[in-house]
């Protein structure tokens, strides 16, 4: 049996407190600060990750000494390594080369004709040794099965 | 029949998943230059595919069909919901197999080049779904707002994809998805990488029908716990 004391009389309505919209923006916010992040760590510098022998060779005066990735091919029996590092040829498009002297140990895959990328600088306008800090084996898309006949090319490679 | 198609997807992602396993660790060939480090082949471009196209493209699609008021319903909002989950797992992968290979090939964990960044990019667009998804109790809110959301990050997606064609990128070309169809894999090692993607795609399905009856679960869990309270306030009322 319902009890006599319910108090059924008209009552405001409560505030609406649109929790769900300012939650949502509070999201959208970290999302964008989250974002603007990682674009700030590369892309926001430059889209490209590396320049090639042939466009430093171009563009040296206007690099000059200052840090860049430099991306071209190991040239085969160019390689001489040291205690503290390595040096080699890089090699672009026809004649164009670079020769670097690049300091720390080379990736595991560091070898002759393969694509590299090396951090590093020229030391003033006028020297075209680039110097090294670090070296990153450039992989390409195409996978070869090892095979111990496999002919060699004249320059003692595979490809 | 309706038990029998679920079954066999389990059954055939099981074994498809074996038979890639088996083939790359044990029967591929070494890489002429990566040697063994090149049996991530068989995993790694096939878990982004998952990600990057698969789930997060179901995601998209079913947000769309949610929007699209001929095709509304709940069920979309669902499958979106699930499949943008199964896509953070996946993207998450992604990096840490990338990683994983990148460190003893590159010689580097991560570059902050354009592939990788605008990868990392999409995976806080897809974690943002989720956080977004939780900030809205009301469930037609929620699924129009996040649904608007997964469109609009979709924008993203052309820029991960294409990012090694436009830019000078550390991250080598598409392994498969080629622009001109030529394939540099070759042999078995051809087979076990295009069979990968058939396997992590059925896995994608697999698990999209278990998150989506779990979720189903979870509904009908928390509309017959409500059901319950109501009961138990109307007793208290009689009994008054």
């Amino acid at each position: 049996m319902a009890s006599t004391d319910l108090d059924l009389s008209p009552v405001a309505a409560p505030t609406i407190r649109h929790r769900s919209r300012w939650r949502s923006i509070g999201v959208l916010v970290v999302l964008v600060a989250a974002v603007m992040v990682l674009l700030s760590q590369g892309l926001l510098r430059n889209l490209n990750y590396f320049d090639t022998v042939d466009q430093v060779i171009q563009q040296k005066a206007k690099i000059g000494s200052t840090q860049i990735r430099l991306e071209g091919v190991v040239k085969p029996k160019s390689i001489t390594r040291t205690a503290t590092g390595a040096s080699f040829w890089l090699t672009g498009s026809g004649d164009h080369q670079i020769f670097v002297q690049s300091a720390g140990t080379p990736p595991q895959l560091f070898q002759a004709d393969i694509p590299v990328v090396v951090v590093g600088s020229f030391h003033g306008a006028q020297g075209w040794t680039f110097h090294g800090v670090q070296i990153m084996v450039k992989h390409s898309s195409s996978y070869i099965a090892a095979h111990p006949n496999r002919v060699k090319a004249p320059n003692g490679t595979s490809r | 029949m309706k038990k029998l198609a679920p079954r066999l997807l389990g059954s055939f992602t099981l074994l498809s998943l074996a038979l890639v396993v088996w083939l790359g660790l044990f029967v591929t060939p070494k890489d002429q230059v990566q040697g063994d480090l090149v049996r991530l082949l068989y995993i790694h471009p096939a878990i982004a595919w998952v990600a990057l196209y698969v789930s997060f493209g179901t995601a998209v699609i079913a947000s769309g069909l949610y929007l699209w008021p001929r095709s509304r319903s709940m069920t979309m909002d669902r499958v979106a919901h699930c499949a943008m989950e199964i896509s953070v797992i996946f993207i998450a992968l992604t990096l840490i197999t990338g990683s994983i290979w990148g460190r003893p090939t590159w010689g580097v964990w991560w570059a902050w080049d354009a592939r990788l960044t605008t990868t990392a990019i999409m995976g806080v667009f897809e974690v943002g779904y989720l956080a977004l998804r939780r900030a809205n109790d009301d469930p037609v809110q929620r699924a129009r707002r996040s649904g608007v959301y997964a469109i609009v990050a979709a924008a993203n997606l052309p820029l991960v994809h294409f990012s090694v064609n436009w830019w000078r990128t550390l991250h080598q070309g598409a392994t498969v998805l080629v622009q001109n169809g030529n394939l540099l894999v070759h042999g078995l090692m051809l087979f076990d990488t295009l069979y990968s993607f058939v396997a992590f795609t059925a896995l994608f399905f697999w698990l999209l029908r278990a998150r989506y009856r779990l979720e189903l679960a979870r509904e009908s869990g928390a509309s017959a716990a409500l059901e319950n309270r109501l009961a138990e306030r109307r007793a208290e009322g009689g009994q008054k």
